[in-house]
């Protein structure tokens, strides 16, 4: 295969990513603070925000995969496996390799969450909040477009994306109606343990 | 006894509306994974061909010498004992001579 294809596929490929990453953050927050709407079911915001995660992951394994596989920048396998041991931009690339690391303990945490449990899965999944941001930073740091008109539309629409909802999840109560219920529950059963 | 069976009838209108609007969610979903996993695909390809048009590019090998097609003759030269290892060119000549390509070797 034509080197440069593998090289211009690892650039689509990482932005593709970058808009399905903020994608499914944008639909994490919103199935957190239980959006609905008449003609959009709660189970829709939490069954796409796991699709397009596992989508997500498809595309970002294109982008590695092409990344590593073009004859070109060889960056080989240990480069994207071990943070920070590749010889071409060590510092960005470690993030990169860092974000994709978290993001497949999400994921592998996600797949199996009834077996570990709810608490530990949603501690892990915590992680998502330092994954994105982290593969963000990747892409300004050692992206070939970034300062392209157009990949820089891209970085804009997502971060905004992003801001807005997570700063929406921040300021706006839950609108669990048993939230108030369940915080009093916690807290007389964590002091039964404490006595 | 009347109303029971009303309430069972409502009961079961009910049901039926809620099993009818999560089929109709289910569709939904599934064609908007599909829908937008063939986007992602076409969005390779696109940005990858946007990418490919706005920055043609060089990329910076391990030596930190930078590749790209030319088809332009250069001028090839080793001199002081450092040697190039990598291949330099760019869309523009990087030297341009009018003769055949002159090569020359050693230095101080």
């Amino acid at each position: 295969m034509n080197d440069t294809i593998l090289w211009y596929t690892t650039r689509g490929a990482g932005a593709v990513s970058l808009v399905l990453l903020s994608a499914v953050v944008v639909l994490g927050v919103l199935s957190s603070v239980r959006f609905e709407a008449p003609s959009w079911p709660r189970f829709l915001t939490t069954g796409l925000h796991r699709n397009l995660a596992l989508t997500a992951v498809v595309f970002l394994a294109l982008h590695i995969v092409t990344a590593v596989v073009d004859p070109f920048t060889h960056l080989g396998w240990v480069a994207a496996v071990v943070p920070f041991s590749s010889y071409y931009r060590t510092f960005w690339l470690g993030l990169g390799v860092i974000a994709i690391e978290l993001l497949i303990a999400i994921t592998v945490t996600s797949l199996v969450r009834d077996l570990i449990g709810h608490s530990v899965w949603r501690v892990i999944h915590w992680l998502s909040y330092a994954s994105w941001p982290i593969a963000v930073v990747h892409g300004f740091g050692t992206g070939t477009d970034t300062w392209a008109a157009w990949m820089l539309a891209i970085d804009v629409i997502c971060i905004g994306a992003v801001v807005v909802a997570v700063g929406a999840r921040l300021m706006l109560r839950s609108p669990d109606p048993l939230a108030a219920d369940r915080a009093k529950f916690r807290e007389r059963v964590s002091r039964k343990v404490v006595k | 006894m009347q109303s029971d069976k009303v309430e069972t009838m409502e009961n079961e209108n009910t049901t039926d509306r809620r099993i009818q609007a999560r089929d109709a969610a289910t569709r939904m979903l599934n064609r908007l994974t599909a829908g937008l996993a063939f986007g992602a695909i076409a969005g390779v390809g696109i940005l990858g061909t946007v990418s490919a048009y706005t920055n043609p590019g060089t990329a910076t090998t391990a030596s930190g010498a930078t590749a790209s097609t030319s088809t332009s003759s250069g001028t090839t030269s080793t001199s002081g004992g450092t040697t190039s290892t990598g291949v330099q060119a760019s869309p523009t000549p990087v030297s341009s001579s009018s003769g055949s390509g002159v090569a020359v070797s050693g230095g101080s």
